[in-house]
């Protein structure tokens, strides 16, 4: 299971005017719909700075949030993924395939867990939560399960395949750890915390989004640096030293990125599964294996999904809206699946 | 290891059972004497003691034992099946694909009777083992291809799990306990219904020992051979599904059992493929017990889910065995 040699085909720029249409049509379809009606005139007075107050709250401190937020976190998601499909060279790594979510789930639970001694004993609402800080907490695990990877890769010295594996296992222990703490401490927080677990843009606000912002920037002003590298990583390892590049110092690098991108994700809004794995598929299957072309594409179409998602979570289920996480469960299980059955 | 040398080290290691069982009799939120114990374990009196230990203690470490040992028979049978060394309930996504329907059921289904999930259990096991083979066949067996198949179909029924979490409300602070794995509260009629399905498990893979010899060695083999080899393979999915069956409604998923008792006992090298069987099981009443008396005795007076313990002790197994090259990769993917 190599990665896709780059440039077999021609770049397609159509592709990008595209789904730049697509952006704007489910950011306006998300905008436009939702649980509560309103119609299509009010909300349109909404964005140009007038509208009923009642209209406006919900659009402007409902759902404007919620879907920036989910952007943010969506590009994350997939530019991690990408990221870890690079240096593993398996087009099949995810960071919730290879323990980096399960990480960044045990830290933000026990950070969960811990708020109820530290901030604010005795109480027990979302509001009161220090949510602001989750994303820090998620960082802390995300980075611990890279740190697990990194080790792996250079001191037991295991190929990228094996060390894909390895990322199952470690993902599998830190989830046990995750369920049975919340199983045996959770009490009184434990619906607040499966709501978390469930991947869900739910009553998120500016501050989510704000927190989010510096990662996603800092992200995406990384990855122009470390786009050579990246090119180069698809091959072996050999062919990336013969090409002069310090093949430990690029996976080292792309590793913390893709972490810290996912982990700060994974604690504003859950483990959202599949996105990081499904989003960097689908913009190869569009680019033709045109690596310039694929990380743009990847980016864009992580905010797509992850909008349409939660907008499709939002209407299905009504009044008892379906988690995020688990739509993108549901549509993203087929396509993985798939795709494993198809690989060489 | 001979024949005699072989069922030496079955008897020790359930003799090692037992002791452990008898052990985990003393500690908990009231600790008892040795003495105290073996009074009542041979003349219940009906006082404290022998409540605490009959009606409490004694069914629990048992049902840990006979939990291990189908947990171990069951990843033995995968593992044959598929000729890969990860293979186990946890891996295959097995124990997902048994726990998120019963989750389901307990939620949705109030007046479904508990006595049933097992048959559930073996439905979903079987549908989400399915999915991760039929995944598996197109990477030709390879470890990563099963590995993959079966965390996905994990994760996908994990989600689904979450979300009917959600919805149970109030209730899903039982079922998250039961989901992180583990023995508490669980009493003698638990441990009845479980056994039925642990044994067919256990005594199928015995009497079929030949033909799961054969199945280790390639297709090719067992076919030459003259097994049948589309009557026997759902024949020997079924039997290694139907311990996770029985056990997933008591205890919920215990992970990695299943991977690292074969391990251990093929380590020992028993005189074949029978004796093999019956020390995977033996090792794996051990590994359960054990863990299921470190996660009592680790925090009295509170409990920590035996399902914690054993990813903490298997975990660190899984990753020895990719290191150390147990895990051949075919082709050009090593």
């Amino acid at each position: 299971m190599t990665s896709d040699a780059p440039a077999l085909t021609r770049p397609k720029p159509w592709l990008l005017l595209a789904v730049t249409v697509l952006v704007l049509l489910s950011f306006v379809a998300a905008v436009f719909l939702g649980v509560v009606d309103i119609p299509a005139a009010d909300v349109a007075s909404v964005l140009t700075g007038s509208g009923s107050p009642e209209a406006r709250s919900i659009i402007l401190d409902i759902r404007l949030p919620r879907i920036v937020t989910g952007m943010l976190a969506g590009i994350q998601f997939a530019v991690a993924g990408l990221l870890l499909q690079t240096i593993t060279r398996n087009p099949l790594a995810d960071p919730s395939l290879m323990g980096v979510s399960q990480g960044a789930t045990l830290t933000v639970t026990v950070f969960l867990l811990f708020t109820v001694y530290i901030f604010n004993p005795g109480s027990n609402t979302v509001a009161e939560l220090p949510i602001g800080w989750l994303p820090s907490a998620g960082m802390v695990g995300g980075m611990a399960a890279g740190g697990i990877i990194y080790l792996m890769a250079f001191r037991l010295d295991l190929s990228p395949l094996r060390i894909t594996l390895c990322g199952i296992a470690i993902g599998a222990v830190l989830h046990a750890l995750a369920i049975g703490l919340i199983a045996g401490w959770g009490s009184a927080r434990i619906e607040i915390i499966l709501e978390w677990l469930s991947g869900s843009l739910y009553a998120r606000t500016w501050d989510h989004a704000i927190f989010l912002l510096p990662f996603t920037t800092a992200g995406l002003a990384v990855l122009p640096m470390i786009y050579r590298p990246l090119v180069l990583l698809q091959f072996d390892s050999a062919v990336a030293r013969s090409f002069g590049l310090s093949y430990r110092k690029q996976f080292s690098l792309a590793l913390l990125l893709s972490c810290a991108l996912s982990a700060s994700a994974v604690g504003a809004v859950g483990p959202i599964v599949f996105v990081g794995l499904m989003v960097p598929h689908l913009a190869r299957s569009l680019a033709g294996r045109h690596f310039p072309l694929v990380l743009p594409l990847t980016v864009v179409l992580g905010a797509v999904i992850v909008t349409l998602a939660d907008l499709i979570g939002r209407l299905v289920g009504h009044a008892e809206e379906v988690p995020i996480g688990v739509v993108t469960a549901i549509v993203g299980v087929p396509v993985l699946l798939a795709l494993l059955r198809k690989a060489p | 290891m001979d024949t005699r040398k072989s069922s030496i080290a079955i008897g020790l290691f359930i003799a090692a059972t037992l002791l452990i069982v008898l052990v985990g009799l003393l500690p908990g939120a009231k600790t008892l004497p040795i003495e105290a114990v073996l009074r009542v374990l041979f003349a219940s009196d009906g006082k404290i003691e022998s409540i605490l230990v009959w009606t409490l203690r004694l069914p629990r470490s048992l049902a840990a034992a006979v939990a291990g040992a189908g947990l171990a028979v069951s990843g033995y049978l995968l593992q044959a099946l598929t000729r890969n060394p990860l293979a186990d309930p946890g891996i295959t996504g097995v124990t997902a694909g048994a726990v998120a329907p019963i989750v389901a059921c307990f939620v949705l289904l109030p007046w479904f009777s508990s006595v049933y999930y097992p048959f559930v259990g073996l439905a979903g096991g079987l549908a989400a083992a399915s999915v991760t083979f039929w995944v598996a066949r197109g990477g030709n067996g390879r470890p990563l291809h099963l590995a993959l198949g079966g965390v996905s179909v994990s994760l996908f029924l994990g989600a689904i799990t979450i979300y009917v979490l959600l919805l149970a409300g109030p209730q899903s602070t039982a079922l998250l306990f039961w989901l992180s794995g583990g023995f508490a509260g669980r009493t003698w009629s638990h441990l009845v219904h479980m056994l039925p399905w642990v044994g067919v498990g256990m005594v199928g893979a015995l009497l079929l020992h030949r033909v799961i010899a054969m199945f280790a060695l390639s297709d090719h083999a067992a076919a030459g051979m003259g097994v049948q080899l589309n009557f026997w393979k759902p024949v020997l999915l079924l039997l290694g599904i139907c311990p996770v069956a029985g056990i997933a409604p008591v205890a919920g998923p215990v992970a990695f059992v299943g991977l690292a008792a074969p391990h251990i006992a093929r380590l020992l090298r028993p005189s074949g493929t029978a004796w093999e069987i019956a020390l995977t099981a033996a090792i794996g009443a051990l590994m359960v017990t054990c863990a299921d008396l470190i996660a009592r005795a680790i925090a009295i007076p509170k409990e920590l889910p035996v399902g914690i313990i054993t990813a903490l002790l298997g975990g660190p197994i899984f990753i020895y065995l990719i290191q150390r090259g147990r895990v051949g990769f075919k082709g050009k993917a090593g």
